[in-house]
């Protein structure tokens, strides 16, 4: 590989202009009302670009958005057989080679968590190659993780180990730079080819990336047995009493759903335009919603009074585990934060682990 | 809203939605919260985890309700005996706040005279609720020192509407929860802009900024500012439009800018007649609803997504939305339509933009005086009363003293429901909203996801009720009030009592509305929605 | 794909939220964080509040009816039909017996303009909304 660098702050920006002549850029940006999200730059001197908060949105809608059109369809005047009505013609969403930058290690995770469900199997969606091919990251390891993060537990941060093209980490106003490290050729490609705004690291600065590292990992607020639960479930714990409890605070918003980075359920539905033509709609949905499963007679097979988001969180830490070797949580704490009935992954996994703060507990605020 | 303007002098939230957090009581009644204002029910939630109490007060075991302290189940209709017998309690254990009441309010005594005449246990047995709950709920209210109560329109859509929301907010008084921070009396709003439509002066007796016509003061003020001659009768209620008068017809002609009132008037019936006997009606909308398709014009109107303009939430904050893409087709913005069909009737309106518009506003609403759309957009909007540019806005109402002067006591009496229920019409019946539809329908039900969450309507009842007979969960069945009848599914609930059913009017196919009454509130005009006597039978169509 | 601040239109809660335009359609919403109702946080409705913006349902053109059928027809009928028949109502009935909805879907300038209107165009007070419903 390459060895590795420090970037000074002020050529951060520099740098990005160069690369936004040959990428699209998406990176955290603070707008006026004072929000943080991820978003495409067009124009670098009039945005603020934040690496002090966590972005309240993920990177999943950049690769999966809310609703995205499959394809058009057109009912036959002439069909070729009585059983093929309509003529469908894909629509596919242009390839934009994009550079992602500031993300951080749970977003990044998440989406090579999606790369396994979008791309991993026997068939390739090719919605999402589309947006995902020519992807590049620059991430930026969490100095200080969020009120509400514990990617430390699900293992995925807050610095990562592989999947980055380039990773930061902030050296401190002592340093004012940032500790580059090339976990991808793309990544080595912008450090050879932009040299001039590099500085290959010295013993100290490896030490500073050491012990900012270091110190990251004692910074958590959260406390969370993601292991822990793990292992209760996959020896068949069945929480009756959460489960109920949670189901009677649910709101039933799928807020959770679709604020968290690795849910990716969706339903297509056909929507017309007129009576002859029409697109097929793929929206997100969630697993939370009585729609999701209930079937055309109108049976249930969940009991949404008590086993509401049993599935949610059955599947992000027993049959992810059983399937990929980890959980699906990358412990990015948005759900935690958004919810206000308080059922959130955090509670849930203290409550199977410690029978900790169940019912009416104390808020965790951001 | 009549109801607190008489007491406080201002007919709106006192507080605003985020001070509920901090409240150490919270007193919710008539409210669906966790279906109608989520966010609301958002913050009580987080302030009961932080040990707050919460008193509901409805007919329905409600999620809501599920999670009070105490939960008064009262019998539809009879909230004004149980609060004076809350007031009542407060009273016997010395728990009102004296000094306050001296200060700030005045009609002690008339209040005091009838508190004193009030039988507890007669009031437990026209509520239904046990007087010991009652005492309970009166000490719980009366003893905290941050006390808010929010209703919602479970309380203000009977024809004793005005009176309940004055005993609610004499309730308040006697014990001094309002004109501070964290306590007050909220009335949540149902809709999108509703309080920004009564604010703009959408009302047949006020101006902008609740300046009433009546006052030949105001009128001038307005007839200089418009350069023209103002009428000065007093103008009709929606109901009173949308039902004729009681032998002729009232009104030759309608505009209709995006209501539906061919799903959400009471007595549907009378809408219809009283539509398609106008002359000429004009419909702008951004669906082909209902009302639409009587309509002699339908105008293509633009969503909220296809405009820039402000909106006033129900904590009278105004913000600025701003337009995202373009209408579709030929669809155009209200404000467009309406400045052409001014131009076109001879009044030449040429507003180059909402911004000019508000310009406007700002100069002739006093509340409005200083929300500029330039103030708007950095921020997520000023809270009214705003006086000037320089003016923070006002998060809560009466601060040092009641926009009237002193907090006035109305004592009132019960009001029996108009149609109670008897042998014919065993039920009572409730009306309101689903979680996943809103109002009519027009919009959610395009919605794919809310539409598979939830599609049909359906009548709510005590599963014993459905026992007795013989009706079994998902049937179809035929609720027939003295006006009509609709057909429904049945849905089996335990969150109703015996007796009572609850329904909603979301939907074309069982407009719910062709059974409700027309006798409406004589102040605030509001219909008894919320009470009407239905029997239930199988519908064998 | 710009996000635009807008508010949900539902309940009166207010909520602020972010729509997501993509091809000169709304693809989604997100909510606001620091938006003092919402923050963080909205419900199914809020969430879905894109679906039915592009729906084919919307009106697209004005309709006037023509033998009992709405049929299309250009601004420019509409509005002068809509114009000469109001001025003829006034004129030969009155003004009161004109009625006005207004409505809580509409912008504070939108209701402001059809209250001006109706009460100096059309010379009534008969506008009201659906407040009490």
């Amino acid at each position: 590989m390459i060895e590795t660098q420090t970037l000074h702050k002020d050529y951060l920006r520099p740098l990005l202009r160069k690369l936004g002549k040959q990428y699209r850029l998406v990176g955290p940006v603070r707008n006026r009302f004072g929000d943080t999200l991820y978003i495409e730059i067009t124009d670098l001197d009039r945005v603020d670009i934040d690496l002090k908060h966590q972005p309240q949105n993920s990177l999943k809608s950049f690769f999966f958005p809310q609703t995205e059109p499959l394809a058009s369809y057109i009912v036959d005047t002439e069909p070729l057989s009585p059983t093929q009505l309509y003529s469908f013609h894909p629509l596919l969403p242009e390839n934009r080679p994009t550079l992602y930058f500031g993300v951080r290690s749970c977003d990044l995770f998440a989406v090579l968590y999606m790369d396994m469900i979008f791309l991993g199997g026997k068939h390739r969606d090719i919605y999402y190659e589309q947006r995902r091919r020519g992807a590049v990251f620059i991430t930026l390891g969490c100095n200080e993780p969020f009120a509400n993060c514990f990617c430390n537990a699900t293992r995925n941060g807050p610095f990562l180990e592989f999947g980055f093209d380039l990773q930061l980490t902030d050296l401190g106003p002592a340093r004012n730079s940032y500790f580059v490290e090339a976990g991808k050729a793309n990544g080595v490609k912008i450090v050879r080819k932009w040299a001039r705004f590099f500085t290959v690291s010295t013993k100290e600065d490896r030490r500073f990336q050491y012990q900012a590292a270091l110190e990251a990992r004692g910074l958590f607020k959260q406390l969370v047995h993601v292991d822990l639960a793990c292992q209760e479930l996959e020896k068949g714990c069945e929480p009756e009493d959460v489960l109920t409890d949670f189901s009677q605070r649910c709101q039933d918003c799928g807020g959770c759903a679709f604020i968290c980075p690795t849910c990716t359920c969706f339903s297509i539905t056909d929507q017309a335009r007129d009576q002859g033509s029409g697109e097929r709609i793929r929206s997100w949905d969630g697993c939370t919603f009585a729609g999701f499963t209930r079937m055309a007679g109108g049976h249930n097979p969940i009991d949404m009074r008590r086993h509401r988001i049993r599935k949610r969180f059955f599947h992000k830490l027993k049959h992810d585990v059983q399937k990929h070797g980890r959980p699906s949580c990358v412990g990015c704490g948005r759900c935690v934060d958004m919810c206000f009935g308080g059922v959130d992954i955090i509670r849930f996994i203290n409550a199977i682990t410690e029978a900790g703060d169940l019912g009416r507990g104390k808020k965790r605020g951001v | 809203m009549a109801g607190l303007a008489t007491t406080f002098g201002s007919g709106a939230m006192t507080n605003t939605i985020n001070e509920l957090e901090e409240a150490q009581v919270i007193l919710v009644s008539g409210s669906n919260t966790t279906v109608t204002h989520p966010q609301v029910a958002r913050r009580i939630f987080d302030a009961v985890d932080r040990g707050a109490k919460l008193i509901v007060i409805d007919p329905r075991k409600t999620k809501i309700a599920r999670h009070a302290h105490i939960h008064l189940q009262i019998r539809p209709g009879t909230d004004i005996p149980l609060l004076n017998a809350i007031m009542r309690c407060i009273l016997d254990e010395n728990l009102i706040d004296d000094l306050f009441i001296e200060m700030r309010t005045e009609n002690y005594l008339a209040m005091c005279d009838l508190l004193l005449r009030v039988d507890l246990n007669q009031a437990a047995e026209i509520t239904g609720v046990a007087a010991d709950d009652i005492a309970q709920a009166a000490r719980m209210y009366a003893r905290a020192q941050r006390s808010t109560i929010c209703y919602c329109l479970g309380v203000t859509q009977h024809t004793c509407g005005t009176a309940n929301v004055k005993s609610y907010a004499n309730l308040a008084m006697l014990t001094g929860h309002v004109e501070q921070e964290f306590t007050g009396v909220d009335p949540l709003r149902g809709q999108y802009n509703v309080q920004g439509a009564c604010d703009m002066g959408a009302l047949p007796g006020g101006f902008p900024g609740y300046q009433a016509v009546a006052d030949p003061e105001n009128r001038k003020k307005f007839e200089e500012a418009w350069g023209c001659t103002l009428p000065e009768n007093p103008g009709l209620t929606v109901i009173e439009m949308t039902h004729g008068g009681p032998d002729e017809k009232r009104l030759q002609a309608m505009f209709i800018m995006g209501e539906n009132p061919m799903l959400s008037d009471p007595v549907l019936d009378r809408v219809r007649t009283s539509l398609q006997g106008l002359d000429f009606l004009v419909v702008s909308d951004i669906f082909l609803t209902e009302t639409a398709e009587l309509a002699d014009v339908v105008l293509p109107a633009a969503c909220f997504a296809e405009k820039t303009g402000t909106v006033t939430n129900s904590e009278r904050r105004v913000q600025l939305s701003h337009k995202a893409v373009d209408p579709p087709g030929e669809a155009r913005a209200d404000g467009w339509i309406i400045q052409e069909i001014s131009t076109r009737m001879g009044y030449p309106m040429q507003y180059e933009s909402p911004r000019e518009i508000m310009e406007e506003i700002c100069l002739l609403t006093p509340i409005y005086g200083g929300i500029y759309h330039d103030r708007l957009h950095a921020s997520w909007g000023l809270q009214w009363p705003c006086l000037d540019r320089n003016h923070p806005g006002t998060p809560f109402l009466h601060k040092y003293n009641f926009t009237r002067g002193f907090g006035r006591f109305e004592p009132e009496q019960h009001v029996p429901p108009v149609e109670p229920a008897d042998n014919e019409f065993p039920f009572v019946l409730i009306t309101g909203r689903r979680y996943h539809q809103y109002h009519t329908g027009t919009m959610t039900r395009r919605s794919v996801t809310l539409t598979r969450e939830r599609d049909t309507s359906l009548l709510d009842m005590h599963p014993e009720d459905a026992k007795e007979l013989g009706l079994a969960d998902g049937c179809r069945i035929r609720v027939r009030s003295r006006r009509g009848s609709v057909p429904f599914t049945l849905h089996l609930s335990t969150q109703m009592d015996r007796g009572e059913l609850f329904s909603d009017f979301h939907f074309h196919e069982s407009p719910t509305n062709i059974l409700t009454l027309a006798d409406s509130d004589p102040e605030a005009k509001c219909p008894e929605y919320k009470c009407c006597a239905v029997a239930v039978e199988v519908d064998h169509d | 794909m710009p996000d635009i601040p807008s508010i949900c239109c539902y309940c009166g809660c207010g909520c602020g939220l972010y729509l997501h335009v993509e091809h000169g359609r709304v693809t989604g919403v997100s909510p606001s964080r620091s938006h003092p109702v919402s923050r963080n946080n909205l419900c199914v409705k809020g969430w879905h509040v894109h679906e039915y913006i592009h729906h084919s349902d919307r009106l697209t053109r004005p309709l006037i009816r023509q033998h009992d059928r709405l049929r299309p027809a250009s601004w420019d009928d509409a509005l002068d039909l809509i114009a000469e028949k109001l001025t003829a109502v006034k004129e030969q009935y009155g003004s009161d017996r004109i009625g006005v909805l207004s409505s809580a879907k509409c912008s504070n300038e939108e209701n402001y303009l059809l209250q001006k209107f109706t009460r100096i165009s059309l010379g009534t007070n008969n506008i009201d909304h659906c407040a009490r419903l």
